[in-house]
């Protein structure tokens, strides 16, 4: 028998988890924007070992929203746009945001 | 194997390659054994060949197991005889979201089994982090360097 195999959607074992296909993650995107800012905050780190429960260390904060070059932002949007990372739909949510379009 | 059970749990779909396909029967032997510990149960199995980039040739099912072996799983991955608006609409949706296909596991020319695999085992675990408000954000396996690092993080003298 001949078989033709058709497009799945993929998922993990506990759900479907996001897919992000060649884009940014929210990670990526996040440093995308902010090119001087810290890491996003993510999960607290752990210090500690195996039968020693440890510390917890406290996320690092990255200071809010600097608009700092809002020409520049523009400019690396529109490259984003051109290099096909994000959508003309996208692109004019972000211009909104930076208010240079 | 096809017992018409309700499915309870995830299901993996894992693509094996094999070059010279030898089965002795040790793989399907250890797929019962979890199956009888409730761990896993194999669901179908399927052995395909490559013929081109878009189409494959099913095999015979190994000697000894149901000659029905694989039809579930064709039934599952073949593509839609015709298609319609609504179907171009749902591809569209599986394209935008994650998308896969057996045409990018398996290289042309070559054999392989494909298997689909319940985890009866995380279906509990599963309920208890959707109770729980829990939401997948990735989901992946350690690779083998990762493995090593991990033994010996946990080795006790750490």
């Amino acid at each position: 028998m001949i078989l033709v195999p058709r497009q799945l959607q993929r998922a993990g074992m506990t759900g479907n988890v996001p897919y992000y296909g060649g884009r940014f993650t929210p990670a990526q995107a996040y440093a995308a924007s902010h090119p001087h800012a810290q890491p996003p905050p993510a999960q607290a780190a752990v210090v500690g070992t195996r039968g020693n429960p440890g510390r917890v260390l406290p996320a690092s904060h990255p200071p809010p929203h600097p608009p700092e070059n809002p020409a520049g932002q523009l400019e690396a949007l529109q490259h984003l746009r051109d290099t096909g990372v994000i959508t003309s739909t996208e692109y004019q949510e972000l211009c909104d945001r930076v208010g240079q379009c | 194997m096809r017992s018409g059970r309700t499915v309870l749990g995830p299901v993996q779909v894992l693509v094996l390659g094999f070059d010279q396909p030898a089965f002795t029967g040790e793989i399907l032997a250890e797929l019962t054994r979890l199956r009888e510990a409730g761990v896993v149960r194999l669901i179908d199995l399927l052995l395909v060949s490559r013929v081109d980039d878009d189409t494959f040739e099913t095999l015979a099912a190994p000697p000894g197991m149901p000659a029905d072996l694989g039809q579930l799983t064709v039934a599952l991955l073949r593509g839609p005889e015709t298609t319609s608006p609504d179907d171009d609409s749902d591809l569209a949706k599986v394209m935008e979201t994650a998308a896969w296909s057996l045409g990018e596991s398996v290289p042309v020319g070559s054999t392989a089994a494909v298997a689909l695999i319940e985890h009866i085992w995380a279906a509990p675990l599963r309920g208890a982090i959707q109770r729980a408000g829990g939401v997948p954000l990735d989901e992946t396996w350690l690779a083998q360097q990762d493995l090593e690092l991990l033994e010996e993080l946990e080795r006790p003298e750490h």
